[in-house]
């Protein structure tokens, strides 16, 4: 053993403490009944599973989650071939200029998708001016496309970040070996371009999909009535007197359904190596 | 050529996206109307109303003191941790590896409603320490990963060297490793600041009542009519930090990787 283990014990305590600790109540709290002197109880987890309701919503967040990731990774991917493979000069710049809206309030910035996005805002009247639409009003606030949009807008920057420094660490010898040997770049970037940035990707995934299980503020700002997310079923019953032991119950399943995705996932980057 | 023009296309079409919503932002701060209607009238007047709305500045002064704090402290306990891991082989490391991991992948609405379960299994009120600490969990993460970037590309026979070389550990410790991770030690500390000073939804769960934070006042505002003043309070607020991140940019080129790690 090791005599300076004091160095690694606060981080170790805090973390254990008021992360693992607070997760294993929330497990209790979730099979208490409610009210004072709470009993076990399998009642929360039969509500969830027999209401249409809840499963629908949930079935709808993991769409949305879904739908977020692959848009992020489709106009992620491209933005960090260019800055990695294309761009040299100003490849620096841009990678400021990425992480620079990360430090504006992200509730500030899904507000500001509200103007951008709301019948006779601004991105209407921009496709306006450039004859892409006609006189019919936009139609997307309030839409879980608004949604979509602004949960893209807040997480694809982390998966340009991880892909980037996947395509970055590229040997630039292996390409030449492929063309060499006759590869075309199609073949060339499907056998080794694409399996040599796959952690990246992976990581992106990850960034991206599992924290869009947990929103409930961006579908309140934009979502409309059509926007309900799981999240935000959580959030409000933690405002009721008696919501406490359901919403520890859904926060569970949410967490469990987490942890499958992300074995799944190390799963899939351990395959490769 | 025709490859970089494409890139360089993709490139600005990317940024105008990323970017519309905060030009969007910046643009209403100066614009007359409450309701950001168009056509757009300039004006200075949020700018006043601001200097004059006290609970708006004492939410950002609450908010800067938080980060400040967690900011500090994360990047105590990362190097605390790291050196740590630098000085031993002990099986424990992998495991706190993912212990270390853990809140990153875990959705903070999940984390903070568990931690106010616990303050009500406590029969504790939520209180200021609880929620520094919180921000402290959920920014820990990042700094320690940033840092541990660091150590990873770092050559450890240096080490050796300054101990074949007569030094003792705490030698070694303060003349080698820290200034060797200092970069990584304030870009992690950065990052801390801005995942703190922006994070609403642990502050949501875990702050006393009748205090408030910069993010809590902004879902307020939204939730019960929007006031041009946030639009003003976050164009000040992305002014002074663009300006320090390029300043901090500019003194150590090469730590702005250490962002990305």
């Amino acid at each position: 053993m090791n005599r300076r283990i004091w160095l690694m014990s606060p981080a170790v305590f805090l973390l254990l403490s008021f992360c693992v600790v607070p997760l294993l109540i929330m497990v209790y709290y979730s099979f208490m009944s409610d009210g004072a002197g709470g009993r076990f109880t399998l009642q929360h987890y039969a509500n969830f599973f027999q209401k249409d309701f809840y499963l629908r919503l949930t079935w709808k967040t993991i769409r949305l989650s879904l739908a977020v990731t692959a848009i992020s990774l489709l106009i992620a991917f491209p933005m960090a071939y260019v800055m990695a493979r294309i761009i040299q000069k100003g490849r620096n710049l841009l990678l400021l200029a990425i992480l620079i809206p990360f430090w504006t309030s992200q509730l500030v910035r899904a507000y500001s998708w509200q103007n951008l996005l709301r019948d006779g805002g601004l991105l209407e009247l921009a496709l306006r001016k450039l004859h892409l639409i006609g006189e019919g009003s936009l139609g997307l606030l309030f839409t879980p496309y608004a949604v979509v949009i602004a949960l893209v807008h807040i997480f694809f920057p982390y998966m340009v970040i991880t892909i980037y420094m996947s395509l970055e660490k590229v040997d630039l010898s292996l390409i030449e070996a492929s063309k060499s040997l006759r590869a075309g770049p199609f073949t060339t970037f499907r056998r080794i371009v694409l399996p040599l940035c796959k952690p990246g990707i992976l990581a992106g995934c990850i960034l991206v999909f599992v924290p869009c299980l947990g929103v409930f503020v961006e579908p309140r700002i934009l979502g409309g009535t059509d926007g309900t997310v799981i999240g935000m079923v959580i959030e409000d019953l933690f405002f009721e007197i008696y919501g406490w032991n359901f919403g520890a119950a859904i926060s569970f399943l949410l967490l469990s359904m987490i942890l499958v995705v992300l074995a799944a996932f190390s799963r899939l980057s351990r395959e490769e190596a | 050529m025709i490859r970089k023009c494409v890139g360089w296309a993709y490139a600005g079409f990317i940024l105008l996206f990323l970017y519309a919503p905060v030009i969007v932002l910046m643009a209403m701060s100066f614009n007359a109307s409450r309701y950001n209607a168009l056509p757009f009238e300039w004006s200075t007047r949020w700018y006043e109303e601001l200097a004059h709305n006290e609970k708006l500045i004492d939410a950002s002064l609450n908010s800067v003191y938080i980060a400040l704090a967690t900011a500090v402290i994360c990047v105590v306990l990362a190097t605390m941790l790291m050196l740590w891991f630098v000085q031993t082989n002990s099986g424990l490391k992998r495991w706190i590896d993912s212990v270390v991991i853990l809140p990153l992948t875990i959705p903070w609405l999940i984390l903070g409603l568990s931690m106010l379960l616990m303050l009500s299994a406590l029969g504790l009120d939520r209180n200021v320490p609880v929620l520094l600490i919180g921000h402290v969990i959920v920014s820990l993460p990042y700094t320690v990963l940033v840092i541990k970037a660091r150590l990873e590309s770092l050559d450890l026979s240096i080490h050796e060297a300054s101990a074949s070389l007569g030094a003792n550990e705490w030698t070694t410790t303060f003349r080698i490793t820290l200034p060797i991770l200092f970069p990584a030690m304030l870009a992690g500390g950065f990052l801390a600041f801005i995942i703190s000073f922006d994070n609403f939804i642990i502050s949501y769960f875990l702050i006393p009542s009748g205090s408030s934070t910069l993010p809590i006042e902004i879902y307020a505002s939204i939730k019960f009519g929007f006031t041009p003043e946030i639009n003003a309070v976050s164009t000040l607020l992305l002014t002074a930090t663009t300006v320090v991140i390029v300043v901090i940019a500019l003194i150590m080129r090469t730590s702005l990787k250490y962002f990305f790690k």
